[in-house]
C-alpha cells in the first residue's frame, strides 16, 4: 500500500498467545512498512501489542501468521531478507549486524564498561568499530569521559545514552527502539530523545520508536495508533497537542466502538 | 512462614540437588567407611575363633624352636591332656602356571595336619601319608589348584616336593599367627619342612624342633602356669583365652586402622561439601533478597528469617543424611564384596554408621548455612522497595587478614625446623605449620582470586567471550573462590601426595642407581620371602660371575667406647661383594669391610662415632633353649656411608656376623664382565626355581616403586570424592549464576549473540573457575607435598620433586571439569528467553 522507500515491512501480522479460552490476541492483521531515514513512532495504550509488533518485527518472536522485511536496499549492497522462517542463528545474525536496540531498562551487560558495551555488537561480529564514526557518535551522546565506567556507576539516563550509542554504532538498517525514556526524568529523556532525532536527520538512521508517551511521540516523522492490536490511524509530522488529541479521540471511539458492538449484539 | 520457606525450597528443586548432591556424597563416604571397616573387623574376627586351645607356648625370639623333648616334658604336665607341637618351614606353593603366587606370606609356609581346630576343611579331607597335601584354601586359589590336582612346593634347602592335593583348608590361627600355605601329614612335614643338618641361616625349621606347643586340657590357666613354670624365661606361654582376646583386639585394631585412614578422607571430602554446600545457600539467600525483605516488612523479626533459613538447611540436612546414609551403607557392603577378602566375608552395619552418617550432614549442613542464615536475617526491609536490592555483602578484610596471618604463622613454624635436627616434636611442628598455611591459602582464596583474574580479565581483551566469561568470573570473588576452593581441597592433598611419591620415588630411584651398578644381575625372592644359603652357593658357582653380594639385614646394639648405646640396622655380606656387586656411597674413611665395619653416616653423627673408633656390636641370638642370648663382636670404624634401602645400617662382613642371627636376606647382587652371559647362565641355573627371579636393575627398580604407585593410585581415588563434590559445586555455582544472569542473558542475546556463543561463554567462566582451583590447589599441593617429604624423609622443603605430570594431567583435569560442569548450565543460558528476560517490570 506504500510506495515510500521502506526499511522494514510487515504483511498481515498476526500474534495470538494461549489458546482455547485463554488465548489472547496480541496482533490482528497488521500491515505496515517503516520508511528510510525516518523516525516512527508507535502508540497505544497498554496491552494494544506495541511490544509484540516491535518484536517481531525485530525477529524476537515468531508471529503466529504474516510475513516480515528487512530491506537493506541502498546500503552496502544487503538485501532484501525475509525474517519470518529464518532460523534462530540467522536471526541472531541479522539482529547482530543489521538492527540496533534501545530497551527500556537493563540495557547494559553490568560487567562491561561503557566503551565495551557500545562495541558489544561490532565485537560479536569480529568487527571494529570505525573509529571517526565512533568518535562522532560518542561525542554526540556526550559520554566521552564516562567511556571506562561500568554501567553501575552512570545514572538511568547515561545508561540509556550509552545503549543508544551501542545501537547506532555499526549503522544498522533500523534501531527499535521500546519505551526509551519509559524509565527516565523528563529531562534525560528529552536528551535520548534529542539524540534519537539526530541520529535521523543527520545521519539518516531509520528508527522505530514504540513509545505511549505523546511528548516522546512529537520528536518523530510519523505517529501510528495500533489499539486491539491493529493499526487504526496514523499521524504525519506530529506535534505533541495532535498526538494528544488523537489519542483521546481513539479511547472514546473504541469505547464508543465497544458499547455498539455491545448493543450489536 | 516457615512453610512459606519449605515451599520455596521445593520451588527450587533443581539448585537445591546440587547442594543435595554434595551432603549425599560427602555422608555416604563416612557411612561407608563405617561399614567398611566395621566389616572388615568382623570378617577378620569371624569363624576364625579356636575354643580348643589351652595355651600356646612358643621362644621369645622369632626363629627360636621348641625342642621335641621339651614337648614331650610338656604333655606329660599335670592337667596337660595333650602336648602337640606345630612344624613350620618355608613351603611355597607353585602354581599352574609355574610361578609363585603373588600374596606374601600364606605362599611360603608349611605346617603339618592335626586333627584339632587350626584346620577347618572346606573340600576333601586331611592328607595321611607322604605324597598327600592339603592347601590354604586362598594359596589354593591363586595357584589355580584344586583337590585330585598335583601340587608342586618348593622347599627349603633347594629342594621341592610333588604330591597330590587331597584337601583345601580354612586355617584358624591362634594369637598372632600367619596362614600357611600347605599342611602335610605330620611325619612328612617333619622331614620335608625340617631338614637335619640344613644349613644354618635358612629359615624357622632348619634347625630340629618345633615353631610352636599347642596345649590341650580343661583347666587354661592351670595349663599355662604349669608350662610357664616348666619352660622358663626364654618362652610365652598364653592362655587359650588371652590368645582369643588378642585376636579379637587385633581384628578391632586391624578395623581401626583401616577407619581412620578411611575416615581422614571422608574429612577430607566432607570439607569440600561445606565449601558447595556454604557456597550454595550464599546464592540461594543472595537471589532471596526481596522475599526476605518482604517477610521482614510485613513483620517478620531478624531471628524468625535466620531461624527460617536454618530450618531449610535442616531440611536438606535431613534429606541428604537419609539419601547419604543408604548409598554409604551400599558402597561400603559393595567395597567389601569386590575386596580380595578370602572365605566368608561378615558384612556389618552398625547403628553407629547410621547415626553418624545423619549427625554428620545435619551438622555440616547447618554449620554451611550458618553464614548465610544471619545474612538473610540482616536483609533490610527497605530492599523490598528497590529492584536493584542485594544482601548486604561481608568485606573481605577479616578473612584475608585472618588468612595472611594462618600462612605466616604457618611459614614461621616449619622455617623454625631444619632438617638436621628434625625430632618428633619438630616434624609434628613443621606438619601442623603446613596445614595451617594450607588453611591460610583457602582462607585467602577470595583475594587470590582477584589478584589473578583480575589482571588476566584485563589482559584477555580478545574477543567478547573470554572478556565477559573472566569479568563473571570477579564478579564475586567470594563466590568464584568458594568454588574454586572446593576444587583446590581435594586437588591440593592429590598433589601434595604425589610430591611425597614423586620425591620419594627420586629418592630411591637414585639410591638404587647409586647402590646397584648398571650391568648387575639380581636374584630376588618371588612372594616376598627369603633366599637360603643354597641360593648364594648355587649363584656363585655360575660361569661369568666375578663378584656377589647377598646382603641380610638384622637388628643391633651398638656399644660406642663413649656415650650411650644405640640400636642400628646392620646389613652383613661378604667384603668381596661390597664396591662390586653393591656399592655403597663412601662419605669417609675407606669402604672396604676386611678393614671394618662402615657406619651410617648420620647415625655416626647421632653417636659421636668416628672412623678410627673401635665399637663393641651386640647381636641378639636365640640360643638352644630358646632364650636370647647376646653375643658380643668387636670392630673397627673403617668408614662411614649415605646408609640406603638396600644398604642401609652398620655394613659389616658376613663372617663376623654370629651363627643363629637373625637375618633377612630376600636379594642377591652379580656382577660379571658380560651382563647377557651372566644373566644367562643365572637364568639357567634357576630354571627349575619359581622361587628365585632372575632380574636387571632396572626391573628391580620398576618392582620397588610399583607397590608404591598403588598405594598413591588408592590415595588418589580415596580423594577422588573430594573432587567429585567440588565439581557438583561448580555445576551448581555456573547454574544459580545463569540463572541470576536472566536478563543479562536475555539482551545479550538480544543484541546479537548466538546460542553457541552464549554456551562457549558460559563454558569458559567454569573453565577460568576449575582452572583458577587447579592452580591454587597445584601449588598449595606442592608446597603441602614439600612440607611432607621434609617431614618424612628430613630433605629441605624445596628440594621435593615436583610431580609435573600429575599437575599437567590435573590441570588438563581441571579443565575438562570446566567443560563438563558446564555443559547444563550452559545449556540452560542459551535457552534463554530473549522476550522474558528484556520485558521490562
Ligand atoms: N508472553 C505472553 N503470553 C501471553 N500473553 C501475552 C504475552 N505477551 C503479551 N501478551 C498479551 O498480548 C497483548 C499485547 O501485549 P504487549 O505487546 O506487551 O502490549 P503493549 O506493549 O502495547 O503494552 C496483551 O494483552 C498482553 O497481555
Ligand atoms: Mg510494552
Amino acid at each position: 500500500m506504500t510506495t515510500f522507500d521502506a526499511a522494514v515491512s510487515a504483511e498481515d501480522l498476526t500474534k495470538r498467545y494461549g489458546s482455547g479460552d485463554a488465548q489472547v490476541t496480541a496482533l490482528a492483521g497488521v500491515t505496515v512498512a517503516f520508511g528510510r531515514g525516518e523516525l516512527t513512532a508507535i502508540m497505544g495504550p497498554s496491552g494494544s501489542g506495541k511490544s509484540t509488533l516491535m518484536h517481531c518485527l525485530a525477529g524476537l518472536d515468531t508471529p503466529t501468521s504474516g510475513r516480515v522485511w528487512l530491506d537493506g536496499s541502498g546500503r552496502d549492497g544487503a538485501g532484501r531478507v525475509e525474517l519470518t522462517g529464518l532460523r534462530d542463528d540467522a536471526l541472531t545474525e541479522l539482529r547482530r549486524d543489521r538492527m540496533g536496540f534501545v530497551f527500556q531498562a537493563f540495557n547494559l551487560l553490568p560487567t562491561l564498561t561503557a566503551w565495551e558495551n557500545i562495541t558489544l555488537p561490532m565485537d560479536l561480529a569480529g568487527r571494529r568499530a570505525d573509529a571517526a564514526f565512533a568518535d562522532q557518535v560518542i561525542d554526540a551522546v556526550g559520554l566521552r569521559d564516562r567511556l571506562s565506567h561500568r554501567p553501575a556507576q552512570l545514572s538511568g539516563g547515561q545508561q540509556q545514552r550509552v545503549a543508544c550509542a551501542r545501537a547506532l554504532i555499526s549503522r544498522p538498517d533500523v534501531i527499535f527502539a521500546d519505551e526509551p525514556t519509559g524509565a527516565l526524568d523528563s529531562r534525560a529523556g528529552a536528551e535520548v530523545l534529542g539524540f534519537l532525532r539526530r541520529s535521523v536527520d543527520e545521519l539518516h538512521q531509520t528508527v522505530v520508536m514504540v513509545t505511549h508517551d505523546p511528548v516522546a511521540a512529537s520528536y518523530a516523522d510519523r505517529v501510528l495508533f495500533l489499539a486491539d492490536g491493529v493499526i487504526v490511524d496514523e499521524l504525519r509530522e506530529p506535534s505533541a497537542d495532535r498526538v494528544l488529541d488523537r489519542v483521546r479521540s481513539l479511547e472514546s471511539v473504541a469505547h464508543g466502538g465497544r458499547v455498539s458492538a455491545g448493543a450489536g449484539a | 512462614m516457615l512453610r512459606a520457606m519449605l515451599r520455596d525450597l521445593r520451588a527450587h528443586l533443581g539448585r537445591v540437588a546440587m547442594t543435595l548432591a554434595a551432603i549425599v556424597l560427602g555422608v555416604a563416604f563416612v557411612v561407608a567407611t563405617w561399614v567398611v571397616s566395621d566389616s572388615a573387623a568382623a570378617t577378620v574376627r569371624g569363624g576364625a575363633q579356636r575354643t580348643d586351645l589351652a595355651a600356646l607356648a612358643q621362644a621369645r625370639t622369632g626363629d627360636a624352636v621348641i625342642p621335641a623333648g621339651t614337648v614331650a616334658r610338656l604333655g606329660a604336665l599335670p592337667g596337660v591332656s595333650r602336648a602337640e607341637g606345630v612344624v613350620e618351614g618355608y613351603a611355597a606353593l607353585v602354581g599352574r602356571d609355574g610361578k609363585l603366587g603373588t600374596t606374601s606370606w600364606p605362599a611360603t609356609a608349611g605346617t603339618d595336619w592335626d586333627p584339632s581346630q587350626r584346620f577347618d576343611l572346606v573340600a576333601g579331607r586331611g592328607p595321611q601319608h607322604a605324597g598327600e597335601v592339603a592347601l590354604e584354601q586362598q594359596a589354593a586359589e591363586e595357584a589355580g589348584l584344586s583337590v585330585g590336582d598335583p601340587a608342586r612346593v618348593l622347599l627349603g634347602g633347594d629342594r621341592s616336593d610333588t604330591a597330590t592335593v587331597v584337601g583345601v583348608f580354612a586355617y584358624r590361627p591362634a594369637g598372632r599367627e600367619f596362614d600357611p600355605a600347605v599342611a602335610y601329614d605330620a611325619d612328612t612335614a617333619t622331614r620335608l619342612l625340617r631338614p637335619e643338618g640344613a644349613p644354618d641361616g635358612a629359615t624357622s625349621g632348619s634347625v630340629p624342633g618345633f615353631a610352636r606347643v599347642e596345649l590341650f586340657g580343661a583347666d587354661e590357666q592351670a595349663v599355662a602356669a604349669a608350662a610357664r613354670a616348666e619352660l622358663g624365661a626364654g618362652f610365652t606361654v598364653d592362655p587359650g583365652a588371652a590368645l582369643r582376646q588378642e585376636q579379637a583386639d587385633n581384628a578391632a585394631e586391624d578395623g581401626d586402622i583401616i577407619r581412620k585412614a578411611l575416615l581422614a578422607f571422608a574429612a577430607v571430602a566432607l570439607l569440600a561439601g561445606v565449601f558447595v554446600i556454604a557456597n550454595t545457600f550464599n546464592m540461594l539467600v543472595t537471589q532471596r533478597t526481596r522475599q526476605f525483605a518482604l517477610l521482614r516488612a510485613v513483620g517478620a523479626r531478624r531471628g524468625q528469617v535466620r531461624r527460617a533459613v536454618l530450618a531449610e538447611s535442616v531440611v536438606l540436612g535431613l534429606v541428604g543424611a537419609t539419601l547419604g546414609v543408604a548409598l554409604g551403607v551400599g558402597l561400603g557392603l559393595l567395597a567389601m564384596r569386590l575386596l580380595p577378602v578370602a572365605g566368608t566375608v561378615a558384612y556389618a552395619v552398625s547403628p553407629w554408621a547410621i547415626l553418624l552418617g545423619y549427625a554428620v550432614g545435619l551438622l555440616v549442613t547447618v554449620v554451611s548455612a550458618y553464614g548465610s542464615a544471619r545474612r538473610a536475617a540482616r536483609v533490610s526491609p527497605m530492599a523490598a522497595l528497590r529492584t536493584d536490592a542485594a544482601v548486604p555483602r561481608r568485606s573481605l578484610v577479616l578473612r584475608t587478614a585472618l588468612g595472611l596471618v594462618a600462612v605466616a604463622a604457618g611459614v614461621a613454624l616449619v622455617a623454625l625446623t631444619s632438617p638436621e635436627e628434625l625430632t618428633e616434636p619438630k616434624r609434628i611442628q613443621a606438619m601442623a605449620g603446613a596445614v595451617l598455611a594450607w588453611f591460610g591459602v583457602l582462607l585467602m582464596a577470595p583475594v587470590l582470586a582477584l589478584g589473578v583474574l583480575r589482571p588476566l580479565a584485563r589482559v584477555l581483551r580478545r574477543g567478547p567471550v573470554t572478556r565477559i566469561a573472566m569479568r563473571n568470573a570477579v564478579r564475586d570473588p567470594r563466590r568464584t573462590a568458594a568454588t574454586a576452593s572446593a576444587l583446590m581441597i581435594g586437588l591440593s592433598l592429590v598433589c601434595a601426595f604425589s610430591t611425597v611419591g614423586e620425591t620419594m620415588t627420586a629418592d630411591l630411584t637414585s639410591s638404587v642407581r647409586a647402590a646397584v651398578p648398571q650391568d648387575a644381575v639380581l636374584l630376588r625372592a618371588a612372594a616376598f620371602g627369603q633366599l637360603d644359603d643354597t641360593v648364594r652357593a648355587k649363584a656363585a658357582a655360575v660361569p661369568g660371575l666375578s663378584a656377589l653380594a647377598a646382603p641380610r639385614t638384622g637388628e643391633l646394639l651398638v656399644l660406642p667406647p663413649r656415650g650411650r648405646n644405640a640400636e642400628a640396622r646392620f646389613t652383613g655380606l661378604e667384603p668381596a661383594g661390597l664396591g662390586t656387586a653393591l656399592r655403597p656411597t663412601v662419605t669417609s674413611g675407606s669402604g672396604d669391610l676386611r678393614r671394618g665395619v662402615l657406619l651410617d653416616a648420620r647415625f655416626a653423627a647421632d653417636t659421636g662415632l668416628r672412623v678410627g673408633d673401635t665399637v663393641r656390636l651386640r647381636f641378639g641370638t636365640a640360643g638352644k633353649d630358646g632364650a636370647v642370648a647376646p653375643v658380643e663382636v668387636s670392630a673397627t670404624v673403617a668408614g662411614l656411608h649415605e646408609g640406603s634401602d638396600l644398604l642401609p645400617g652398620v655394613l659389616i662382613d658376613e663372617a663376623l656376623v654370629p651363627d643363629g642371627v637373625d637375618g633377612w636376606g630376600d636379594s642377591v647382587y652379580a656382577v660379571g664382565p658380560d651382563h647377557g652371559a651372566l644373566r644367562n647362565a643365572l637364568e639357567q641355573a634357576f630354571a627349575q626355581r619359581p622361587d628365585v627371579v632372575v632380574q636387571d636393575r632396572e626391573q628391580l627398580l620398576d618392582d620397588l616403586l610399583q607397590a608404591f604407585q598403588l598405594v598413591l593410585g588408592l590415595v588418589y581415588v580415596l580423594l577422588g570424592a573430594a573432587v567429585v563434590i567440588a565439581v557438583f559445586g561448580v555445576v551448581n555455582t555456573l547454574a544459580l549464576s545463569v540463572l541470576e544472569r536472566t536478563r543479562e542473558l536475555g539482551v545479550f542475546r538480544a543484541l546479537g549473540a548466538s546460542r553457541t556463543l552464549v554456551r562457549r561463554t558460559v563454558r569458559r567462566e567454569s573453565v577460568v573457575i576449575s582452572l583458577y582451583g587447579g592452580l591454587l590447589g597445584i601449588g598449595a599441593g606442592v608446597l603441602l607435598g614439600g612440607v611432607m617429604q621434609y617431614v618424612i624423609l628430613a630433605n629441605p622443603v624445596f628440594e621435593m620433586a615436583v610431580p609435573w605430570p600429575t599437575a599437567g594431567v590435573a590441570l588438563a583435569g581441571m579443565a575438562l571439569v570446566g567443560v563438563l560442569a558446564a555443559l547444563w548450565p550452559a545449556r540452560r543460558a542459551a535457552r534463554a528467553d530473549i522476550l522474558a528476560a528484556i520485558a521490562a517490570e
